[in-house]
């Protein structure tokens, strides 16, 4: 009894882990496009769609899964570069508008993928299928080795943005893009690579997310609010800031989903949202 | 701005707006005109987007299989069909929509649709009975609204049969119940829960989660906690493939019995066979049935539809016995209008890849089988021969 | 501006003929498509209200379309056994008319420029009630929706309820192009351009989005009121994002500034897309498309597009009746500020810190005259930051500020300039898209307009007799009233804003170097008429000035500020003759 006890403790545990990953995992890409540059990118759920969906082209081609990672990136780079260079820069200025024109890219994105791709749900198999035992512990090994993965990535996010010389450059950019420029910084390039980075992320993001969860063009809208209401939450412009509003949203969504069920569980999640945005719109964790 | 670039532009957009609303006009006009009144039209409404997407591509596909089958006959009282396909997935209002234009903007004189229960229902208060409509998804019971001649299972024929003898083949005693939020899971977990009880079992819990849920963690550790031996799932689609292969990954598939209404094939392709242990399934057709007209329609199909979006599956082929339906009851009533079909419904049969299907109270009556998950997909583990559908409708 | 509003009227009357005549042309079925759309353009008229013309974007409209209707199929359909029920449909306006109401003062009056949280709020509940509206199924309906929704009595849905929406649709346009013209729209219309300056006349601006925002909310109701028995269902997909956003992307295209353009858009697109979506299926992708296009270049939109084109016949059609012009209500004098009494001005010991850096450190300082009083003290010595401490821009950490008893240190703008306190911006702050004279009469308008008075069309007439000899003395102004604000020389700004704050018949003018980038002859003038004014208000005025001759040409008190304190105070000769004023700071010449 305790044995079983101690395990179902131990899986709800390992579940709340799984969701927080996610949770970062989504959020990093935003974090760097929205804390860091401000730019309200409403088509970064769509971005981790492109990365699920060439896990699905490798595997319609029958190519070693693997193969999606440097496609991904690929792919998502040079939309990302391509979008900052026609559509986002001619629109720092107006934030409304970044929005507006974000959120349509986000529709001609998920409508090509439809066309492409069809309507429906995509299957995408998953080599480590089997769960891990762990005495009377049962997890996917998969789950697992993506939680590593994420608090691997997040460990070297947070250090190279601490200590290196492009954190402190992005920083000074975004906070008086004139005298950054003045003192030789070169901002058009900066926020260009900072840019293409945050969606390459987001893309990299679906790319491990795909096993995992359901593949099809509409799946990007959760992403991109979780991934808001995190930065909303935690305040954006830094890693701990990231990580207290990842603890924040996903702790509310579990527990709420736990004690009651899934709807007042994401219900919750919006309210603390809504409160945020109202009462403490920087966040827990503000920047400045 | 320049003056130029000015006038360039806004002639752009005006004549970018006036070329698409010419095109749109267009567009609506020929859809009407098209082709000429000697042909039936006949409206198919199927999922092409939404949880129920994943049915679509195959629905079509019978459909069409269908029409070209009846129409090599002969068609429908001296008129060849016309197939006029409309979106059943976009959820109730669209739906509504969609059929609403076929029917008083296209001229479409009935209706065949394979689609969820809240469609029905928008479908079936927004035509009144004004034309015949054939409802072939498997579904809660309780359509007994005029004009609606439904050719999809029930729970009578679902589960009435079938908890009985699951419980006793596996040792079942304590059930979970899960589906998505909204009728279908609702009512028919109503019905199962008498017949768990009369098979001596008993619940442990039931749960709803809305369309949108991707992560049934929550959910899976209720299961685990409550010590249930047997999951009766009602989840849609995307959802219930979702589910189920959380559910092996996280090692329940082994103790666990699952038990499912609507897992057919494609679902079953999503999941996964080796996520798929110990997984039941009830219908009135799997594409593994070896009868000698299933493996005909089988063989027919395959021939001329390949890919893997195209799998033949229960849901799919139900669209075909619909329209044999239709068919069937249309030579009996000589016109079609609703009292007529009426009149003719009663007692209606033919014999097709699922063997005889008969008509009473505008539910069928027809085998059902359950089959088990294996390597190689479905495998049919027991027949019961022609079941009722347990409903009371008045004729 | 006469021409626009007679293109619009135009364009009204050939839409109007042409809804009417629908059923006739094309069919019952068509119409009733046809009035589908209408239904949603209401609703699109309402985003587009408070989006093009007071500047704030609403991305869950649909919540209160979705409300009304849900409402409305309620009431319908208890109404099959009660018909009192139906007495009741007016709540599908109101109930969502309060809420947004209640929703706009609470996120608007925390913080007043909080444009893309408020969107994201919006958001963020609209996804809360589609969550809502598929749990509560006993009430909605769940997801499978509210089903067998009855005719509104009298109407048949398929026929004769058409009529009764375009009636409702030709209504609900004429009343937003006749808000959009009455002194309510010309406020509306400031706040989208400089929403700060129209708090410093008094507006309460938090309020005015609050009452645009419930105008939209209440047109989406009674959209919703009559969207429930034209479609006979209701599900959660009316009250969600998805149709939220549609109704912001039609608003985009088709103008978000113009009632008849987002109408217009909505049927027009609405259309083409519901036939060609299935067709084709890149129309969706072409759609978004055009709506970046929309967003990035063409924020007019259609109507930006056809307007031109309508101007040239609408000169055919002859404009509304002029104005007639009419005697502005007199100041209440009974206000708090004491009608005749002298201006009494107090700091006590005011600190304002930013930081590390003490922006005012402790300043002290009081004023008792009628009349002008210089504020002169070196850079960064806390003389601008002291009129922004008084007017609501900055807010003091500790000490007093009293204005005639009246405690004004932590109000915000518009209540102190509702204490007839008038500001002067060192950079001229007008509206720069509206015409002058109707500047001027927004500053004529200062604390004498009355809720009462939005809708009606004769504060349009106002004129002052003070301000008619005030004008007169700036001939510059009267030149070319109709002119935009924003094309006036720098000159001519200056004098405009002044002629805005005394037009506010002040009991105390803060004026920050009014006279800054003007040439002498232009300063002398305008110097002239700032004395003259203050004389004949019998007003006081702390006037920051830099330029030693002006100071000796007014004579007046002098207060010396450094680093966030009062160094000095007196006449000039005694400032000048101060050994401490003297190692501060040298006053120097233009």
């Amino acid at each position: 009894m305790t044995a079983m006890h101690a395990s179902a403790l131990a899986t709800m545990g390992l579940d709340l882990l799984y969701v927080l990953s996610i949770l970062a995992l989504t959020a990093i890409g935003l974090g760097i496009v929205f804390g860091l540059l401000g730019v309200m990118n409403m088509a970064h759920g769509e971005f981790v769609m492109l990365g699920a969906y060439c896990v699905v082209f490798i595997q319609q081609r029958g190519l070693p899964t693997l193969m999606a990672l440097p496609l991904a990136i690929v792919v998502c780079a040079t939309v990302g570069w391509a979008v900052e260079c026609y559509l986002i820069r001619t629109l720092y200025s107006r934030p409304f508008d970044t929005l507006l024109a974000t959120w349509g890219l986000s529709i001609v994105m998920r409508e090509l993928i439809k066309a492409a791709f069809g309507a429906g749900y995509q299957n995408v198999t998953l080599a480590a299928a089997q769960p891990l035992q762990l005495g009377t512990l049962a997890y996917p090994l998969y789950r697992l080795e993506l939680m590593a993965c994420v608090f691997l990535g997040l460990l070297a996010l947070g250090i190279w943005f601490g200590r290196s010389q492009v954190g402190a450059r992005i920083r000074a950019m975004t906070g008086n893009p004139v005298l950054a420029r003045a003192v030789g910084v070169n901002t058009t390039r900066l926020a260009s690579l900072s840019f293409v980075t945050g969606v390459t992320l987001a893309g990299l993001c679906g790319v491990m997310l795909a096993p995992l969860v359901r593949v099809e063009p509409y799946m990007g809208l959760d992403y991109l609010l979780n991934a808001f209401f995190v930065l909303i939450v935690g305040g954006f412009g830094s890693v701990a800031g990231l990580l207290a509003g990842t603890g924040i949203i996903g702790a509310t969504q579990s527990l709420t989903a736990n004690l009651l069920d899934q709807t007042a569980g994401y219900a919750a999640v919006l309210i603390v949202s809504i409160l945020f945005l109202w009462i403490r719109p920087n966040g827990l964790i503000a920047r400045r | 701005m320049q003056r130029r670039t000015f006038l360039g532009r806004t002639l752009l957009g005006v004549t970018g707006m006036a070329s698409s609303s010419v095109l749109g006009l267009a567009g609506a006009l020929t859809a009407r005109n098209a082709h000429a009144a000697d042909t039936l039209k006949v409206g198919a409404m199927i999922p092409a987007s939404g949880p129920a997407g994943l049915f679509g591509p195959s629905s079509k596909n019978c459909c069409l299989l269908a029409q070209d089958d009846i129409n090599a006959r002969g068609g429908i009282l001296g008129q060849k069909i016309e197939m006029l396909f409309g979106d059943a997935g976009a959820g109730p209002e669209a739906a509504t929509q969609t059929a609403l234009k076929l029917w008083k903007g296209a001229g479409v004189r009935a209706f065949v649709g394979m689609h969820d229960s809240a469609v029905r229902g928008a479908l079936t208060t927004m035509l009144r009975a004004q034309v015949p409509y054939f409802y072939t998804a498997s579904y809660e019971g309780g359509e007994c609204s005029p004009g609606v001649y439904v050719t999809g299972e029930t729970p009578a024929q679902q589960l009435a049969p079938v908890i009985p003898w699951l419980s006793e083949q596996r040792k079942l005693k304590r059930w979970y119940l899960i589906g998505n939020d909204y009728s279908w899971p609702r009512e028919t977990n109503a019905i199962a829960r008498t017949h768990i009880a009369s098979s001596g079992g008993s619940v442990v819990g039931e749960e709803y989660v809305p369309f949108s849920v991707d992560n049934f963690d929550a959910s899976l550790a209720k299961i685990r906690a409550s010590g249930a031996d047997a999951v009766l799932i009602t989840l849609v689609g995307g959802a219930s493939v979702s589910f189920n292969r959380a559910f092996a990954g996280l090692g329940l598939a082994a103790g666990i019995t699952r038990l499912g209404t609507l897992i057919e094939e494609n679902t079953l392709a999503g999941i996964g066979v080796q996520n798929a242990e110990n997984l039941y399934s009830s219908a009135g057709y799997f594409a593994a049935l070896q009868t000698a007209p299933a493996k005909a329609f089988a063989a027919r199909y395959q021939a001329r539809f390949k890919g893997p979006d195209a799998q033949l599956n229960s849901l799919a082929e139900s669209c075909y016995e619909g329209f044999l339906m239709f068919e069937e009851l249309a030579r009996r009533a000589g016109k079609i209008t609703v009292p007529a079909f009426n009149v003719a419904s009663e007692g209606a049969h033919y014999d097709g890849p699922r063997g005889r299907v008969e008509m009473h109270q505008r539910h069928v009556v027809e085998d059902i089988l359950v089959a088990r998950a294996s390597p190689s997909g479905f495998e049919i583990a027991k027949t019961f021969p022609a079941v009722g559908a347990g409903q009371s409708c008045k004729v | 501006m006469v021409s626009s509003r007679a293109a619009n009227r135009l364009a009204l009357v050939l839409i109007s003929a042409a809804l009417l005549l629908v059923p006739a042309v094309v069919g019952d079925f068509d119409a009733y498509q046809i009035a589908l759309y209408l239904l949603l353009g209401i609703v699109t008229q309402g985003v587009a209200l408070c989006w093009g013309n007071v500047g704030f974007l609403c991305l869950g409209q649909a919540v209160f379309f979705g409300l009304g209707a849900y409402l409305s199929g309620t009431l319908l359909r208890a109404a099959m056994q009660q018909p009192v029920m139906l007495a009741l449909l007016p709540l599908c306006l109101l109930l969502p008319a309060a809420i947004a109401y209640l929703l706009a003062r609470a996120v608007f009056g925390r913080k007043v420029d909080n444009g893309p949280f408020f969107s994201l709020i919006t958001l963020a509940l609209a996804m809360l009630a589609s969550l809502l509206a598929n749990r509560f199924s006993g009430l909605t309906g769940g997801f499978n929706g509210m089903v067998d929704i009855p005719d509104l009595p009298g109407t048949d849905r398929y026929a004769t309820l058409y009529y009764v929406i375009a009636v409702v649709s030709i209504g609900s346009t004429w009343i937003f192009c006749r808000l959009l013209r009455s002194p309510l729209g010309i406020l509306w219309s400031a706040l989208e351009q400089n929403e700060e300056r129209l708090q410093f006349f008094g507006f309460d601006t938090g309020r005015l989005k609050a009452i645009a925002f419930a105008i939209g909310a209440a047109a989406s109701g009674l959209a919703g009121l009559l969207y429930a028995p034209h479609q006979g269902i209701v599900t959660p997909s009316a009250i969600g994002i998805g149709m939220s956003t549609q109704f912001v992307i039609w608003a985009a295209i088709g103008g978000r500034r113009s009632p008849v353009g987002a109408l217009a858009a909505t049927v027009i697109i609405g259309l083409v897309s519901a036939s060609l979506r299935d067709r084709y299926p890149f129309w969706e992708a072409l759609m978004a498309l055009i709506f970046i296009a929309a967003v990035l270049w063409f924020p007019q939109g259609l109507s930006g597009a056809v307007a031109p084109w309508l101007r040239w016949p609408a000169r055919w059609v002859r404009p509304s009746t002029s104005l007639t012009e009419q005697q502005a209500p007199a100041l209440s004098s009974g206000a708090p500020s004491g009608g005749d009494a002298v201006p009494h001005l107090q700091l006590q010991d005011v600190h304002v810190r930013r930081g590390a850096v003490r922006i005012l450190d402790g300043l002290a300082l009081e004023s008792r005259t009628r009349g002008i009083c210089c504020v002169i003290g070196p850079n960064g010595a806390g003389k601008t930051s002291m009129f922004n401490a008084m007017s609501g821009r900055l807010t003091a950490d500790r000490g007093e500020i009293w204005f005639n008893s009246q405690s004004i240190a932590r109000s915000p703008a518009w209540r102190v300039a509702q204490l007839r306190i008038g500001r002067k911006f060192q950079i001229p702050s007008v509206f720069p898209g509206l015409c002058v004279r109707h500047n001027l009469l927004i500053a004529l308008w200062a604390n004498r307009l009355s809720p009462r008075d939005y809708l009606r069309s004769a504060p349009l007439g106002w004129h002052s007799a003070f301000g008619k000899r005030l004008l007169s003395r700036l001939p510059l102004l009267q030149q070319r009233p109709e002119l935009a604000a924003g094309s006036l020389s720098q000159g001519a700004r200056q004098m405009l804003e002044f002629a805005m704050v005394a037009l506010m018949e002040p009991r105390l003018m803060l004026l920050d170097e009014p006279c800054a980038g003007l040439s002498p002859a232009e300063t002398q003038q305008l110097m002239e008429v700032v004395r003259w004014s203050v004389d004949h208000l019998g007003a006081s005025a702390l006037l920051i000035e830099h330029d030693m001759s002006a100071l000796e040409a007014i004579g007046g008190h002098v207060f010396v500020l450094h680093q966030g304190q009062l160094l000095a105070q007196g006449a000039l000769a005694q400032i000048k003759a101060s050994p401490e004023v003297r190692k501060v700071y040298l006053g120097g010449r233009k």
